[in-house]
Order: structure tokens, then sequence, then C-alpha cells
């Protein structure tokens, strides 16, 4: 019957009955907490959903924030920069090496005087 | 009248505004006053529907209001009583009719207890939430909600 004897460590004690029993205790506790809630409401209707002032719940999505808003006040203030570099990330790797070609030729222009 | 469970265990009120001038509500907040005091009798507003027994509708019920009047009268457990405070509550009053409304209350939600005046005096209030003791009485006792 070792497996129930007291473990001892020199920092503290193991019992598995005590544990067991505590256990139980907390099992009957949360029940009897349990039991003592309000059992008349409505499943699947809005009793069973937040009050937002009377507003309808949005999806998880909707309320999630995000990290982009932790920089928002950043991004508000340079708005007239982002409005323009944004839309030219439009992830289309053509479009990309279009830019890569334009801006080389206007650099080959300027630096190396091609023509 | 018999002091129901419902009386000992304090009735709580929930103050829905649809739309109204305020007139009603400024008479709600001096029924809450020391001067009249219901708190004494465990009489209160608390901040949400699911805690209330009594939803007290204050205005004609605009369209914007009249979803989230339906939804907040869902999310009252049960039994709930509705009190309709004002003219305007009842019949429109001065918007009878308007473009803008969708109410008056009874049009959305059942009422079960009507406070008439423009505004109604706090001891009409009153009188009222003393009929709602009575309505949830019934209710608790086993009669159906109309």
């Amino acid at each position: 019957m070792a497996f129930i004897e007291t473990l001892s460590t020199g920092y503290g004690n193991w019992n598995p009955l005590f544990w067991t029993f505590a256990f139980v205790i907390a099992l009957i506790l949360g029940w009897i907490i349990w039991r003592s809630g309000e059992s008349s409401y409505k499943r699947d209707t809005e009793q069973v959903k937040p009050y937002l002032s009377g507003n309808p719940e949005p999806e998880k999505g909707e309320v999630h924030i995000r990290a982009g808003n932790m920089y928002w006040g950043f991004t508000e203030a340079l708005k007239g920069y982002y409005d323009i570099l944004v839309p030219l990330h439009n992830g289309i790797l053509t479009d990309y090496i279009l830019w890569f070609l334009g801006v080389m030729a206007v650099m080959l222009i300027i630096v190396a005087g091609v023509f | 009248m018999k002091i129901s469970d419902s009386f000992k265990r304090s009735l709580w009120v929930f103050h829905f505004n649809s739309g109204s001038c305020n007139g009603c509500d400024i008479e709600i907040v001096g029924t809450l006053m020391p001067r009249y005091d219901p708190e004494r009798f465990g009489i209160k507003l608390v901040g949400s529907p699911r805690h209330a027994d009594v939803l007290l509708v204050t205005g004609p019920v605009v369209h914007a209001m009249a979803d989230r009047l339906r939804r907040v009268y869902e999310q009252m457990p049960e039994p709930k009583v509705v009190i309709s405070v004002g003219t305007c509550s009842q019949s429109g009053g001065v918007f009878f009719d308007s473009y803008n409304l969708d109410g008056p209350v009874s049009d959305i939600i059942p009422v079960d207890i009507y406070i008439p005046g423009c505004a109604p005096r706090p001891e009409a209030i009153i009188d009222g939430v003393v009929k709602a003791i009575a309505k949830l009485e019934r209710l608790k006792g086993g009669e159906k909600h109309e």
C-alpha cells in the first residue's frame, strides 16, 4: 500500500488520499453553487447573450483588437503617405518588377547619365 | 397586499429610453431621490436587463430604438413586468402618427402597466411600481403572461 502513503519531500507533504478527498469536496461545492443558479432561463435566446445597450452581439472577429491598433496614431498622422503607398503594395509580382525596372531606368539616367 | 418573494428580494428596475424628451426620465430620477427614497424597499435601477424584474420604458419608440427595445425585453429573465411611463410611450403623445415612430411601446412589446402623464409625477410612478409588484406576485403564483 505504498501508493497511499504520505510523501515528505522536506519542502512539503503529498498524500493521494488527501488530494482525492479535497477534489471530491471541491466538486461538491461546485455542484452546490451550480444548483443554486437560476434554471428557468431559456437557452438559445437573447437571455444567454451579453447586454450591449440593446445592440446585437457582433461577430468575435469584428471586436478583436489587432496589433495594428497599437500604432493607430502613427498611421493616422502619416495618412497622406500611407494612402499613396499602401495601394502600390498590391502583391502582384509583375507590378513589382515593373516598378523595379522603372526606378532602375530613372536611376541610370540620373546617376550614370546613360543618355 | 401580501409581501411577495420578489419584493423581499428587492424589485430591480431597468430604465429604457426609447426616444423620450427626457421629461419622464427626469421624473424617474426625481422618484429615486431621498424625498421618496424607494431604495429603502429595495426598489432600485440596475444597469442590465439581465438583472431586472421590471422594464420601465419612456418615449414613443423611434425607428432606431424598436429593435433595441425588443432585444432588451427578450434579455430579461422571467417573470417580468413592463411599465410604460408617460403619454408618449402610450400613444406617441405629441409625436402621434409621426413618420419616424415604430411605437407606441405596446406595438413592440407587451405592456402590463400604463402610467399616463406628461410627465407623470413621482407619486404616479410609485403607484405603477406597486401595481407591478402585485402583477409579479400573480405571475410568480402561476398566472400566465398576457
